[in-house]
């Protein structure tokens, strides 16, 4: 069984008087450990996608399953605790909780799911040092660099262990090295933890890093293609 | 850690949550600041009510709180019987009315007689004089080697002893009707001068002993008025009751009913005397809650728009929480958290600022005796020139649980904006 199935998933908004077709009649497999890049022109879907296998949005067709789990059918507190415990989230930026140290961002979610501190503590440590910034723990997020917060960012996605991993442009913000490294880390991981990664892009040098790219183009997939790695 | 990230969050916009709490905290000093002075005034009240003149309790007969009737007097054997059976300090009185004079000068008079031992165990007014002493004895005339020719001292009224233009030491001459129809007279010395206590006694009263009164009106076989103290913290009600079953019971024992048409023997307390007084008190005791309330309250909308602008700035966060599977009602209640947190950090500092300046206010008041030396007359009752306050723990718990209650309604808008987020829209 695929981790994620969508079958003919559509997302319509609408406008004013008009109807905005964000996806359309989508229909995606994506397996356990896979390390997907999705790319497209802006307003190709490529977010709406991401919301929709999120929970955070709603599909108006078709049916999201991940795990066997049929998100479609769930309600907002289901969707909640579903994003909580099988979901790692990434986004553009201004990512983490300003107030929190990187230690505690990534705890926090540890902490809504209700895992014992000593657990929290052990696993924030150890994700912290894969991404590297173990000597960054107490800093603020006001303490660190854009990369630095992106790869807390991943870190926290990561020690909640979650079976997949949605990134919704994550190195938009970041200057080529900083990229660079991110991209190296979240694939290091996703080999490591044996976690699965979707996520959206237009940066060639994340496509370089993808093993499947997933082309959008107006609310449909275009091109599905399994590529060899620049690693 | 949402208790953390509630408290940090306070201080993330320091000026703002300063000026915040800095209102709330105003409020809610200025609150028990204001029932510290009202409860101040409350209890100068009745401590003037009770303590210098009035007493805890009266006893007299109806007749005479219908229509002063000289002969609605109770015998002194009521005095015995009270004073062995109950614990509380009682002082008979007795009263007249009369003409004074002096040189070439008369005015209408108010008499009053005590027992000046027992009227100082029950209340201070002997202690109020301004000028001479209170002494109330009899003392050998200045101008006569007789040795039976002797006065009494009394003590008058200022306003009295201005209009007769009398000081201490000068003769008072009083023109009274007995009660057996003559023509009671007699000379007096002026021994003191009351401060101005109550404005009626100030402008005619003449206060003197009871054989004094006696030996003027032949009024020999009983008194007008009893006043009893009791224990301050005794039940006011509870007291009352059961000395006028007390008085009841003597009377149908000693068949005083059966006196003057049944007149009976009336207990009445001081709220009953001066109602309009203690139904002002009354009325201060809520008004101190409505106008805290409205003080608190205004301030709250401080926190309202504090709350609402946290929101806002911080909606892309909210969104990040949503989405990493933070459930509604968790974030609901960090927020709420986040305001219990500004309500107490307001609630100690403005707690700590009104005991501060309510200690000091109930330690040396407000004086205002630069622009009213001889305080002000309300309904009848003198409020003193100093104006203490009253402190009582009571005031800070109240208006904390007040403040917060307020300040949580306050942020229930703001914060209710963030249980209908979507974090798609504002992560997008």
């Amino acid at each position: 069984m695929a981790l994620l199935e969508l079958k003919k998933v559509s997302k319509i908004y609408r406008q004013g008087d008009f109807e905005v077709h964000a996806l359309k009649n989508l229909s995606l497999t994506v397996e356990q450990g896979e390390f997907v890049a999705l790319v497209g022109p802006s307003g190709s879907g490529k977010t709406t996608l991401l919301n929709v296998i999120g929970g955070l949005d709603t599909p108006s067709q078709g049916t999201v399953h991940l795990n066997g789990d049929d998100l479609t059918q769930m309600d907002e507190k289901s969707l909640s605790h579903y994003r909580l415990m099988q979901l790692g989230f990434v986004f553009q930026a201004y990512n983490l909780v300003p107030v929190l140290s990187a230690l505690e961002n990534v705890e926090l979610v540890m902490v809504l799911q209700g895992r014992l501190a000593v657990e929290r503590r052990k696993r924030a440590m150890h994700f912290l040092e894969m991404v590297g910034l173990q000597d960054m723990i107490n800093r603020r997020p006001s303490a660190l660099s854009g990369g630095q917060q992106q790869r807390v960012a991943v870190a926290r996605a990561l020690a909640a262990g979650p079976r997949l991993v949605l990134a919704d442009e994550p190195t938009a913000n970041l200057d080529s090295d900083n990229a660079t490294a991110l991209l190296d880390i979240m694939h290091k991981l996703s080999h490591e933890e044996k976690t699965t990664f979707l996520f959206s892009t237009h940066d060639m040098r994340v496509m370089a890093r993808a093993e499947r790219i997933i082309t959008l183009r107006d609310g449909s997939i275009e091109s599905d293609e399994t590529v060899q790695t620049h690693q | 850690m949402l208790i953390f990230i509630a408290w940090r969050n306070l201080w993330r916009n320091r000026i703002r949550s300063i000026l915040t709490i800095s209102a709330l905290a105003g409020g809610l000093a200025l609150m028990i600041v204001y029932t510290t002075l009202i409860q101040g005034m409350s209890k100068q009240m009745i401590n003037f009510a009770t303590n210098i003149s009035i007493g805890h309790l009266q006893i007299h007969r109806q007749s005479y709180i219908n229509d002063q009737d000289i002969y609605a007097t109770m015998p002194w054997d009521l005095l015995s019987y009270l004073e062995k059976k109950r614990e509380y300090k009682f002082a008979p009185r007795l009263y007249g009315a009369g003409l004074g004079a002096a040189g070439k000068l008369s005015t209408g008079i108010m008499l009053k007689a005590i027992d000046p031992e027992k009227e100082q165990q029950v209340t201070t007014i002997l202690n109020h004089v301004r000028m001479g002493k209170a002494d109330l004895g009899q003392v050998q005339h200045a101008d006569s080697s007789d040795p039976a020719l002797v006065i009494y001292g009394v003590v008058i009224g200022a306003q009295l002893a201005k209009n007769l233009k009398i000081s201490p030491g000068d003769e008072l001459i009083i023109i009274t009707q007995a009660v057996d129809g003559s023509i009671g007279n007699g000379l007096f010395r002026v021994s003191g001068i009351l401060k101005p206590i109550e404005p009626n006694f100030d402008r005619t009263g003449v206060l003197m002993s009871i054989p004094a009164i006696q030996s003027l009106l032949y009024l020999e076989n009983g008194f007008h008025e009893l006043v009893v103290s009791i224990n301050e913290k005794d039940d006011l009600i509870e007291r009352k009751k059961s000395l006028q079953e007390d008085v009841s019971q003597w009377s149908k024992d000693n068949e005083i009913t059966k006196y003057k048409n049944g007149d009976p023997i009336v207990v009445r307390s001081w709220r009953d005397i001066v109602s309009s007084i203690a139904d002002m008190l009354d009325i201060n005791e809520s008004i101190i809650y409505v106008i805290g309330g409205i003080m608190i309250g205004l301030a709250s909308l401080g926190m309202m728009n504090t709350m609402l602008m946290a929101i806002h700035e911080r909606t892309h966060e909210f969104g990040i929480l949503l989405s990493i599977g933070m459930g509604r009602f968790w974030l609901l209640f960090m927020v709420l958290l986040e305001s219990f947190f500004l309500s107490l950090v307001s609630a100690i500092a403005g707690g700590l600022l009104g005991i501060g300046y309510s200690l000091y206010l109930e330690r040396y008041g407000i004086d205002l005796s630069g622009s009213l030396p001889d305080g002000v007359d309300i309904g009848g009752i003198l409020w003193e020139p100093v104006w203490l306050g009253s402190f009582t723990p009571d005031s800070v718990f109240i208006g904390i649980i007040i403040m917060i209650s307020i300040a949580m309604l306050a942020s229930l808008i703001p914060s209710w904006r963030t249980v209908r987020l979507k974090p798609a829209e504002i992560t997008r």
